[in-house]
This record gives structure tokens, sequence and C-alpha cells, in this order.
């Protein structure tokens, strides 16, 4: 089996890749991996599902939520993830935040549903010395945190090592997506990065080493290269959709994608991962207009991307503010916001 | 007896026209304008006297003077969506206005200065956009989060602030408005005094004292001696001038006002059968909707957040008066959005005023309400969820929903109350 072949069978099937002990759940790109990593734990990032009901998520959470937390709640509530240990969360946008206070409160007020023990990383991303300082505080919190639930005492430089070994490689992936023509589709890369975050680092870096060197075998893609800019996606679902209809997707601003691999540690200091967290991205959630406007501009160009698409999810709010400074950094594009779109769907007649 | 209207709420209704006829001849003649969210620590610019407009007060103007889809299309033309945070980009609306003096009361001037804090996917944006404009500086505030917290924050926060919030929330938050005092001292050049931000910190603290004892008055008085509609304005107009003389006293006139009333025996409802709470915020489009179920069912809104947060979440005392500061702002959200803090509040506040049911405002922004309902009926306390938003009056139906809560009264809350 290829490389592109297994990372895609694990991606497929996460929920089976996601075992062996002890399994911390997490959700959002701000969860610092590293630290469970250097704990001997397996962070395994949790994902929703856009066919599945949500009716229990949506009862705690309300329908205006972002529906990838209802579904992930709707899992979690269900089992769907297997065992998890606990199940860390990040402030990487506001679902996540209603999430973490929703599993805190229902382990007070409905501690019958058994579900695991949340913890919240609070970070944050303002560009000041403050919030650094506040972040690497939380940072060392969650770090102690972690040794009374493990007894391990953490290797955080080869941690961090290894995830930016993991970013750099990925980086190089995605540059056999930019080629002209393509060595991978956006689903294929979608898949690559994604079965990074249920797999341990180190075979995830197995996988990634055998995918480059298998690079000249590929097959090449042709389409219409698009820039896919907007709502994150856990599940390839609007990726199949673009490009079963001729688009191929070079490049994304989200954090299921290409921003997974953008910013490195450098240094195996809890001050330097603090400030790889606080300044991650751009994305819509946490970035400014400006900021994402610049990113996405430059991206797009780096991608040679023929048209910008803007995806919003109904119930991901940020997205469509960022999209009119987006358009306007990328004159030579034709442009097109899709709103409102519900999980896993697009509607491809706003883009032909 | 019927009340008559309330005159302290009269009073500050005519004060906040003249104030804000004042604060435009000040911007006119070159004066610096603060645009800020109701969570900046105001208190800054009141000890540096630096003018300063609500961005939510503005819009609960906007609302009230049925103008919400006029601004919220203005957003809409320029790409912007207008179906997200109303509360917030209806005002970013006026900024788009064309004719701004058409606007409510001549119209918000352009601000020189906006400070907000960094809540949600969104708020930040629309700051930004702000900061855009020519002449116009953003400066962001952190939204930060804590993992465990005591359940009872109504009773630590007056003293024991620093265990209520926790330390590392107050760090930041301190940190962040020191360098705020710093920035505002740069760009318009007045003078932060530790004594007069003592004062205005004093200031503050005595008038939501006076805010406590009428929340205390009314939670107690049957019949309730005045429905909410009336009460908002009477609270909400001085705690938009919190820090200065006139706020603490117009305060203190609300209570005796109560007070007043309470000893000629007057009733906002003489026939009061049922006692409801409305949680959520204003629905500043249609105030006359808290007084509709008076007559036909005895049921009257004795409680809205805006007193009885005056009541518990303000008070502040002890300690360095910025990180004091800090602790009145850095989860104040928390207080009446986050369970556990939220849930247990409002029970709390539902069983000090005797209430029989609750009206629970849930917009496409539900922040904990689930927790919040869930936490009320299992006190036994029943309650009704509507849905609408409550600055964007598109969508609302007035008629459906005095429909529903009519059927639930008599069905639900009123044969529990014989």
């Amino acid at each position: 089996m290829t490389a592109l072949a297994e990372l895609t069978r694990i991606y497929t099937d996460r929920a089976a890749a996601a075992r062996g002990g002890p399994v911390y759940g997490y959700v959002g790109a701000d969860v610092p991996v590293e630290q469970l990593t250097a704990a001997g734990v397996l962070p395994v990032r949790l994902w929703g599902d856009p066919a599945g009901d949500t009716a229990p998520g949506d009862r705690y959470l309300g329908k205006g939520l972002d529906p990838v937390a209802r579904s992930v709640l709707t899992r979690l509530l269900a089992g769907a993830y297997g065992t998890l240990d606990r199940v860390v969360v990040s402030r990487d946008c506001e679902a996540s935040l209603r999430l973490f206070y929703a599993l805190r409160e229902l382990r007070r007020v409905e501690p019958e549903l058994d579900l695991p023990e949340p913890y919240l990383v609070d970070v944050l991303h303002l560009p000041h010395r403050t919030t650094t300082r506040y972040v690497r505080a939380r940072l060392e919190q969650f770090r102690d945190r972690l040794h009374d639930w493990t007894g391990t005492t953490a290797d955080l430089p080869g941690a961090i090592a290894r995830h930016d070994e993991q970013r750099r490689l990925l980086a190089e992936a995605a540059e056999l997506r930019r080629a002209v023509p393509a060595r991978l589709t956006g689903t294929e890369f979608l898949a690559v990065a994604g079965a990074g975050t249920v797999l341990p680092v180190t075979e995830h870096l197995d996988l990634l080493r055998r995918l480059l060197a298998e690079a000249a075998d590929l097959p090449e893609h042709t389409g219409r290269r698009i820039f896919l800019t907007g709502s994150g996606h856990d599940t390839p679902e609007v990726y199949r959709a673009l490009e079963g209809a001729g688009h191929l997707v070079v490049g994304e601003d989200h954090d299921w994608g290409d921003l997974l691999h953008l910013r490195q540690v450098g240094t195996g200091t809890l001050t330097a991962l603090a400030e790889r967290y606080q300044h991650n991205g751009p994305t819509a959630q946490r970035a400014t207009t400006r900021a994402r406007a610049a990113h996405t501009a430059a991206a797009a160009r780096a991608c040679r991307a023929e048209a910008l698409v803007g995806y919003a999810r109904r119930g991901d709010e940020a997205p469509p503010w960022d999209f009119p400074a987006q358009r306007a950094a990328l004159p030579e594009l034709p442009a097109a916001l899709l709103e409102r779109q519900e999980y896993g769907r697009i509607d491809l007649e706003g883009i032909r | 007896m019927r009340t008559r209207s309330l005159a302290s709420a009269a009073a500050a209704g005519r004060y906040q026209r003249e104030w804000f006829a004042g604060l435009r001849e000040r911007v006119a003649a070159g004066e610096p304008l603060a645009l800020v969210n109701a969570d900046v620590p105001q208190e800054i610019f009141r000890a540096m006297d630096i003018p300063y407009v609500v961005s939510q007060w503005w819009a609960s103007l906007v609302a009230a003077k049925q103008r919400s889809a006029h601004y919220l299309e203005l957003v809409r033309e320029r790409g912007y969506p207008d179906y997200t945070e109303q509360y917030n980009s209806l005002t970013l609306g006026a900024a788009f206005d064309p004719e701004p003096e058409n606007g409510p009361w001549g119209g918000l001037p352009a601000p020189s200065l906006v400070v907000a804090d960094a809540t949600g996917d969104v708020t930040r944006k629309i700051f930004d956009l702000w900061g855009e404009r020519p002449g116009t500086t953003f400066y962001a505030l952190e939204s930060a989060a804590e993992n465990e917290v005591p359940v009872n924050w109504w009773d630590l926060m007056p003293h024991r602030w620093e265990e209520a919030v926790g330390t590392a929330r107050l760090d930041l938050l301190t940190a962040e408005l020191e360098n705020l005092i710093r920035f505002l001292e740069t760009t318009t050049g007045r003078v932060f005094s530790e004594t007069r931000f003592r004062e205005v910190m004093a200031l503050v603290n005595e008038q939501e004292e006076w805010n406590r004892r009428a929340r205390d008055l009314i939670a107690r008085t049957r019949p309730v001696p005045l429905d909410v509609s009336e009460g908002i304005p009477a609270v909400m107009v001085p705690q938009w001038h919190r820090g200065t003389e006139w706020g603490r006293d117009a305060a203190r006139s609300f209570y005796e006002e109560v007070r007043d009333r309470v000893a000629a025996g007057e009733a906002a409802c003489p026939g009061e059968r049922a006692r409801l709470m409305w949680i959520g915020r204003g629905l500043w489009y249609d105030m006359d909707f808290y007084q509709r179920f008076q007559d036909e069912y005895g049921a009257v809104f004795v409680w809205s957040m805006y007193l009885a947060v005056a009541a518990d979440g303000y008070l502040r005392y002890g300690g360095d008066p910025l990180r004091a500061l800090a602790a009145r702002f850095a989860a104040f959200g928390d207080q009446l959005y986050t369970p556990p803090w939220s849930a247990e509040w409002y029970v709390k506040e539902a069983r000090l005023h005797g209430v029989d049911g609750v009206v629970h405002l849930v917009s496409d922004d539900p922040r904990g309400s689930y927790f919040t309902t869930r936490a009320l009926e299992t006190a036994g306390i029943p309650v009704i969820e509507i849905e609408a938003d409550n600055v964007d009056a598109r969508g609302y139906d007035p008629d459906s929903v005095a429909t529903s809560i009519g059927t639930w009264l008599t069905e639900t809350v009123l044969p529990r109350t014989r």
C-alpha cells in the first residue's frame, strides 16, 4: 500500500486509528499537542460528522452555534471516539469555548452522562507581551496538570522537535499540491494532514517521509485551481464536492489544512511554545480582517490559484467579515462567497 | 393603587439627552471621543475625563427608534453580514451612514478611539473595521477564560474577587489596563490621576450599593412596586454614567422612589398574580412587551438582569484599585452567560424575588441557555424560551410571542399560583 493510500485509510477511519492509551481527545488547533506528546499520551483531535444526528449537541449548545461543536458534543455523548481519558479544549473559536463550558457543566449537573473530564487551555492571540505572559502561564498550569495526571516527566524539547519536523514535512507535502500540475488533490491533502491528528507523531512522520519519497509516482491532477478561505473543514465532504465538480483545492487558510503547518516552534522551551500558539493562524475566528486578507492574498498567489472561494458554514460567524478585504486584496482573481452553508455541504451553484 | 411613571427614570432620560448634546459639542470642539464595548473598564475613561459612548447603549437607542433595519442594511451594503452580532454591528452601521446627522439624537459623532474586548469570534473584527476608519484607533483587550471557578461568585466578588476570578486573568487584564492608561495618556494628552481614579471607584461602589438596596427591596415587596420596563432606564442610564456624582445620586433617587412607593402601597400591577423574570438582554424595540401581561393575566415582570447585575456584579472593595477594576470586568460576561455562574445566579435571584415563571430570551447566540433553563426548572420554576434578537426586529412577531406566553401563563404558571 502506498503511503498516500495508508494516510487516506487512516483519515477515513480516524476512530479506529485513535487507539492505545492513554488517549486524550482535543478540540481545536490551539491545543499545544507538543505537551501531550511530551507527557506520553496520544493526542486525538476530535472531529464531527455532517451526516450524523446532532440533536443531543443541539440541546445543550443551541442551534445557533457552529455545527461542528454540536456534532463533537453529540459524538462525545455517544462514545463515538472510543475511550478518551480526557478532553483538552482550546479557545480556537467561540464554539470550542462553549463546548468546554457545556462539558464542564454537564459533568457537574448530569454526571450520569459519564463524559470525560474536560480541561481548557486558554491560548489567546492578541500580538502583545501581556498575552504572551498569560499564555505561558496557562501552558505552565497545563504542564503541571499533565504531570499530576500521568506522573511522567515530560520531554518537551524532544516533542517540540518531532512536531516541528511534522510541520516541515507537511509543508513539503503541501508543495506537491501547489505544483502545476498538482500531485495531490485538496481532498488528499486533507487526509495527509488529518491522519496526523490521530496518529502518534512518530508514525505520522514515517508515513510523511514515505509519501515524499513516493512523490514522483503520484498522478497529476488538473482542474480549476481554487484557494478556499473561510470555515475549517474537519471532514472531507466539501472538498470532495468541489473537486468532483472540476475544481482543485490548491490551498486553504484553515487549520485542518495549510494553517496546521505554517508556524514552527523552533526552540524547545515553554516560552517558544507559548509564542507559537499565541501567533498561530491567522484563522478566521481569531485574526484581524487585515491579517487575514494579507495572508490569504499571499497564500493564494503562492498556490497559483485561479479563483478565490469563501466558504462560511452556518453558525461560523467570522468568515463573512473577512471576505470583503480578502476579495479586495486579490483583485486579479474571480471571487465568490458562499454564506450560511450547511455543515458538510456546499452550494456549487454559487461558484459556477 | 397602580403606580405613576417613575420620576427617576424620566430624570435619567432628560439627563442623558442633555449629556449627549453636550458630548456632541465637546467632540465638535475637538475633544477625543471613545466608543467602547459594555465590558470595557470605562472607569479609566471617567477618571481621565475622556468622553465615551457605549456601543450597546447606542444600539439600544437605534433599536428603540425602530432604525435597526436601516443600519444593518448599511452593514450589508458594504459586503458584511447583517445577521451576526447585531448588538455591535448595528453601531458600526452608524459609521457607514452617509447622513449621520439623521441618526438618533443628531447622530453618533465619529470616535477617535474604539476599545473592545476580544469576546467571541466577531467582536474584534467589528471594532477592527472601526479602527480602519481615518482618524480612529482601535485598542483591543483580551477576553480570557478559567478552568475551574467557585460557584458562588455573588458572595465572593465584593471582597474576595481574586478568589472568584483567578490570578491569571487578573494579572492579564491589570497589565492590559496599565498599558491602556499609557496609551490614552499618549494619544489624548490627558492625565491619569490615581487620586481621581480612587474617587471614581468609590463612587461606583456607592452607586451599585444603592442599586443593591433597590433590588433587595423590590425582591421582597408584594405586589411589586415597579415593573422592569420602568426600572431599566432608571438603572441603566446611571450605569453608563457610573463613577460620577450624578450617577451615584441617580441610583439613590431611584432607591428612594422605590422605597416611597412601597411605603405608599403602590403596585405596578395591583392584582398581581404571577411574578415573572426576564432573562436576556432588553427587548429594546418593544419595551411595551414587559407590561403586556399585567391587565389580562396579572403577570408582572419583577426582574431583569440590569438591576440585578448592578446589585451583584459591580461591587469590588479592597486591594489595588486597578486590579479591583480588572476584577470587575475580567469575568463580567461569565456572571451572566457562563455556567455554573450564570445558571446558579439566576436560580438565586429567582428565589430571592419569589418568581413564579421565567421568560427566557434565546437568540441565535445561545450562551449557556440550556443550563440556565435546566437549573431553573430543576429548582421548580417554569420557564418559557422565546427566540428573538434583542436589537434586530426583523423576524420578530410580537403577537405570536404574546400568544405563546399567554398560553404558558394560563396553562402552566397561573395554576401553580392559586
